[in-house]
């Protein structure tokens, strides 16, 4: 709610044009530090995800919450190097392209193994999967 | 890289649905539920790849992502068929001390990150400024001959162009890296979700063992 009603204040703000408010104005132009601070948004309800869940299967879609939350950092990194001209502006999307090859390698060989681990202990809860514990 | 006009706007609300549809993704008790969560997250964020002029990218964690990957987790939760179990009152979360310090820690984290990104982006700010007001202005001039209310995200660019380029040059040699760690991922999950049924069917388990099972249980099914 508090959420929905915020966004039609902006876009009423946008629409109208007017530039009332100095305080809005950063709120109107983001900029770099804006998407590092979604992008560390992202990852941190991933890493939470990560730490709570009991569930297996979840926890491994919070891995790749943590996965896009980087890959949004790499993307942001890279068009602020095309604005100033530093560096090479493009390795950030390569860096992206492999973030992703890597992740989908991942996925593959985890539900795999989640497959195999239900067949033989008939669970996914992780708090159930205490075979080497002691 | 200052976003103006319409373009603040589209960054304002995939930002806001991108981390609503995280939370809800951790938050929800229906691992399915949890997956779509999950696709309206991957797809709000592409929106903002496109935002940052990285279309490319944007199609590819659209194509891979929510049509591969996240087709793969939804199967997964079909055939690992104990979704029922978090319905009702069931705990899905682990114990409360855990979840405590979770949450402490996470938001230990929260304040760190936002502390670094302020620090370092003042500095980084300073360091570019001139550079960044002359790309302002190039990006302001840009659009002085587009129709009202278009953006100069509506262009096309030539970055697919410009990313195939450099993964073939820049980086060619991860790029063949990354074509054998996928045969290796073809090949591992293929090997770790097989049957014994099917080991056996292929002859590709050691006699010993075949001679174990057999003695066990007469007839090996699962």
């Amino acid at each position: 709610m508090v959420a929905s009603s915020a966004i039609a204040l902006l876009l009423l703000q946008e629409a109208s044009g007017s530039r009332a408010a100095a305080a809005l104005e950063g709120i109107k132009h983001p900029d770099l530090s804006k998407f590092l601070v979604i992008g560390a948004i992202l990852f941190i309800i991933g890493i939470a995800g990560v730490l709570t869940r009991r569930n297996i299967i979840v926890i491994f879609m919070s891995i790749e919450l943590i996965l896009n939350a980087a890959n949004l950092n790499f993307i942001a990194f890279s068009r602020y190097l095309q604005d100033t001209g530093g560096g090479n502006a493009l390795a950030g999307q390569v860096f992206t392209v492999f973030i992703i090859v890597v992740a989908a390698a991942e996925a593959a060989i985890g539900l795999g193994i989640v497959i195999a681990l239900y067949r033989n202990r008939e669970t996914i809860w992780v708090d159930e999967i205490d075979l080497m514990k002691w | 890289m200052i976003l103006s006009g319409w373009e603040s706007v589209f960054f304002w609300v995939f930002s806001i649905a991108a981390i609503f549809a995280g939370l809800l993704t951790v938050m929800a008790r229906n691992a399915v539920h949890s997956a779509l969560f999950l696709i309206s997250s991957l797809v709000s964020v592409a929106a903002l790849f496109i935002l940052l002029g990285a279309e490319f990218i944007a199609g590819v964690q659209i194509l891979v992502y929510v049509g591969g990957v996240m087709v793969l987790f939804l199967f997964v939760i079909m055939l690992v068929n104990v979704g029922a179990e978090e319905t009702g009152k069931a705990a899905i979360f682990n114990r409360p001390t855990q979840v405590g310090a979770a949450l402490v820690f996470s938001l230990l984290l929260v304040l760190g990150l936002l502390f670094a990104i302020n620090r370092g982006y003042e500095g980084l700010k300073k360091r570019d400024a001139d550079k960044l007001l002359v790309a302002t202005r190039g990006r302001e001039a840009q659009q002085q001959d587009l129709s009202a209310g278009a953006t100069g995200v509506s262009r096309l660019t030539r970055d697919t162009e410009r990313v195939g380029t450099s993964l073939y040059t820049y980086a060619a040699l991860p790029f063949e890296i990354a074509s054998v760690l996928l045969l290796v991922a073809i090949i591992g999950s293929v090997m770790l979700a097989r049957t014994l049924k099917q080991e056996v069917s292929t002859d590709d388990v050691d006699p010993e063992v075949l001679n174990a099972i057999k003695s066990s249980e007469p007839e090996p099914t699962s």
